[in-house]
């Protein structure tokens, strides 16, 4: 049993110690597009929770954009202690492809290593001109819609998958139908950019398109940055449980020293101050007694999984977004 | 009527919108297109064409690979029957790809063939290691550390070929090198180990014997960096030290590229080498002075007798760029280029030489050589010409003319005289 806590103490001591030792720890958080803000509040909180129980200073970077483009940087060399990213495949990818933590990365923390979750609505023009309600709207000759590009950005991946998924259900699970519903939706898509803060500045900025798909904490932050009088937020019918999730890049945290830190940062985002951050920021926290407190910012809507529809991100990525796949045959034709 | 004019006007509205819209999509693909392109730029290799060659660099410049060329095309016009071989001819002097680069940041490498004048040889192969300003580790094949117009590159020297010290130290060897500059350039050093080669050879790759060749330079630019009359003020001493055991015997060349010396019959290279080069260097505005003394000790062998020889060399050159370009120790860069259309004619040079050459009397007296075949003195003086069309491309003509003193069965040998003309392409 001392053996133990000794072996423990030492464990802990030669993972912590570099970073300790240097006065203030310093990590990098690789994220997706639209975590800026919630980001900027975590790690504030975070760094002052840290000081208080450690008495180490804790100073947190972060890098944001596409999720797909993000991994491929940390894939490259980003040295991201841990990577907060759009979807599950994202972070599968750096396991798989530069093998920075293990295969089985997302059993390591609750909920499928999500602390919170999210999914795609609509952000329209004030007073709704083009009359937007659900998923049908978005393919009427017409409308204009503005989405990020799946091939770079978790989120454009999460709609893409939910105009599908909607699909699906309308059409008794016939797949072509599907393909023809989601054909026609991105013929109405004028511009793809690479992220989905990028999409925001797209439809919000530059004055483009009539409705802007993407996630929903992303269409609030729009919102209550323009005003109630500028943009609407649309749900639709139903639409897909968006879970983003997040991992200790396990060989670069150890190679700074910074693993303890990192897990407990991740940590945080599970505890009742994380998840009230989260859901101040529109993401549906996991925790119901704040999901309960936080109840009326979020519609009530219905969601399906990937898993449910797609057979999970492995099968959803290989058959819809890699090169070749249906997106770049459905793109390419409805140009 | 009313209702009709309202339609009318909602109908323009909608185009004017629809055409508003369009407008902006358009602008805004353009701003991705742009955003796109920045990105590209800093994750991806940029490839560029120039004077300085082709070069592929990664972002941040860590990763490097210059491709270039020296190309050297001479016309040797050897004036009335003085010199040995003196045919009259049309040499491609140094014909060198050359390769260069950095990887991993720190590492610098080198890579230079040449296939001039019928062979194929290596001339440069190495690979530097900066990660110590004040100790650079060169290995490979390069310019051992010992004479100051060898150290210079060949495009970069006042005449077609070099002076007479330049034949008594070591072209190129396979060794290692620290050396970096010091005190904010004031000072540089180089101390090497190398396989030791004859004077003016680049050896043969492999050493001969286990001994090796120990060389040092130290040369001090003490005005540096401030700007003023004695900033261009350069002084240092070469040496190295070592054994000759097994070595090839040294050839000895005059300014038209004749070997002069022929060593006795069953002499072979055995003993010690020393080789001592102090030299220096003063530039001033378009005013040049370079100067060079080598003084070597050198072991041979004649019937079981070892001896060593003394030789000495001496050069100093003066020259002035008339369109009044800067002169260094490199080439200068034209103000402007060669375009005669708009008044552009490059820079032009002029530039004379007096040198000697002279190895001890012993060399007679011991056996070693033969007043009637090998002169044991020499003295040249070159006057030049050198027209710099622009920083690639230069045409250099020089006169040379050399005297010996012995080389002949009834006395010297007769004077060369030779014109050497050169067309000279440095891309690199």
């Amino acid at each position: 049993m001392k053996t133990t806590t000794i072996r423990n103490c030492v464990a802990a001591a030669l993972l912590a110690g570099p970073a300790l030792f240097a006065g203030t720890v310093k990590l990098l958080n690789v994220s997706y597009d639209p975590t800026r803000e919630l980001y900027q509040d975590i790690n504030a909180a975070f760094a002052r929770q840290w000081k208080a129980k450690t008495g180490v200073d804790v100073e947190i970077s972060q890098s944001h954009g596409g999720s797909g483009k993000q991994a491929r940087s940390v894939i490259d060399g980003l040295q991201a202690d841990v990577v907060t990213l759009g979807l599950a495949y994202d972070i599968d990818s750096i396991a798989e492809h530069a093998r920075l933590l293990p295969a089985n990365w997302q059993t390591r923390l609750a909920d499928n290593s999500t602390p919170y979750t999210s999914t795609i609505v609509f952000l329209v023009r004030h007073g709704n001109p083009k009359h937007i309600k659900d998923w049908d709207d978005l393919v009427r000759p017409g409308v204009s819609v503005i989405a990020p590009n799946p091939k770079s950005s978790g989120g454009a991946r999460w709609a893409y998958l939910a105009a599908w998924g909607y699909a699906l259900k309308k059409n008794n699970g016939d797949d072509r139908k599907a393909q023809e519903f989601v054909t026609r939706l991105y013929k109405n898509v004028p511009v793809l950019d690479s992220g989905a803060r990028g999409s925001t500045t797209t439809f919000a900025q530059r004055g483009i398109g009539d409705v802007l798909l993407g996630w929903e904490n992303e269409a609030f932050l729009a919102l209550n940055e323009l005003g109630k009088d500028k943009v609407e937020v649309v749900t639709p019918s139903i639409s897909i449980l968006a879970e983003p999730p997040v991992a200790v890049v396990d060989k670069i945290a150890a190679k700074h020293g910074t693993a303890q830190v990192a897990r407990a940062y991740l940590e945080f985002l599970y505890t009742p101050e994380g998840q009230e951050i989260g859901a101040r920021h529109y993401y549906r926290p996991r925790s119901p007694e704040v999901a309960a407190k936080y109840a009326s910012r979020f519609a009530k809507v219905q969601l399906f999984t990937i898993d449910e529809l797609f057979g999970g991100w492995q099968k959803a990525q290989k058959r819809h977004f890699d090169d070749g796949g249906v997106f770049d045959q459905i793109y390419l034709q409805g140009r | 009527m009313a209702q009709a004019t309202d339609q009318k006007l909602e109908q323009l509205q909608k185009q004017v919108d629809e055409l508003e819209q369009e407008v902006k999509v358009a602008e805004r693909k353009q701003e991705l297109a742009e955003e796109a392109a920045a990105a590209k730029a800093k994750t991806e290799a940029t490839v560029t064409a120039d004077t300085g060659g082709f070069t592929i660099r990664s972002p941040g410049g860590n990763y490097l690979l210059k491709i270039g060329a020296d190309l050297q095309l001479d016309n040797r016009t050897y004036l009335g029957t003085g010199a040995g071989s003196d045919i009259d001819t049309l040499v491609a002097r140094r014909v060198r790809p050359t390769f260069s680069g950095t990887i991993y940041k720190y590492i610098d490498f080198m890579f230079r063939p040449d296939f001039g004048q019928g062979t194929t040889a290596i001339y440069d192969a190495y690979a530097q290691l900066n990660y110590l300003p004040w100790a650079n580790l060169r290995v490979g094949k390069f310019k051992p550390p010992v004479g100051l117009e060898r150290l210079q590159s060949d495009d970069d020297t006042s005449f077609v070929e070099r002076g007479l010290p330049s034949d008594l130290g070591p072209q190129r060897d396979i060794g290692y090198q620290l050396s970096a500059d010091l005190f904010h350039k004031r000072a540089n050093y180089a101390v090497g180990v190398f396989n030791g080669v004859p004077d003016a050879s680049i050896g043969t790759d492999t050493a001969v014997s286990d001994h090796r060749d120990y060389s040092a330079r130290i040369f001090l630019t003490p005005f540096l960096p401030e700007q003023g009359p004695l900033s261009g003020v350069g002084i240092g001493l070469g040496a190295s030290g070592g054994n000759t055991d097994g070595e090839a015997l040294p050839s000895f060349k005059t300014f038209g590229q004749e070997a002069f010396f022929t060593f006795a019959s069953g002499v072979t290279a055995a003993g010690h080498r020393t080789r001592l080069d102090p030299q220096a260097y003063y530039y001033l505005g378009p005013f040049g002075l370079l100067a060079e003394y080598a003084l070597n000790e050198e072991g041979f062998q004649k019937s079981g007798v070892r001896r060593e020889i003394a030789f000495r060399a001496y050069q100093a050159e003066v020259s002035y760029i008339l369109t009044g370009e800067k002169k260094s120790f490199a080439s200068p860069t034209p103000r402007r280029s060669f375009d005669p259309l708009h008044g552009g004619w490059g820079a032009v040079e002029l530039a004379a030489r007096v040198g000697d050459w002279e190895a001890e009397k012993g060399i007679y007296n011991y056996g070693l050589a033969s007043d009637a075949t090998s002169p044991r003195h020499l003295h040249e003086w070159v006057g030049g010409v050198n027209w710099y069309w622009n920083r690639l491309f230069k045409v250099a003509a020089d006169y040379g003319k050399t005297d010996f003193g012995g080389g002949a069965a009834n006395g010297n040998k007769l004077p060369e005289r030779v014109i050497l003309l050169r067309f000279q392409i440095n891309f690199i």
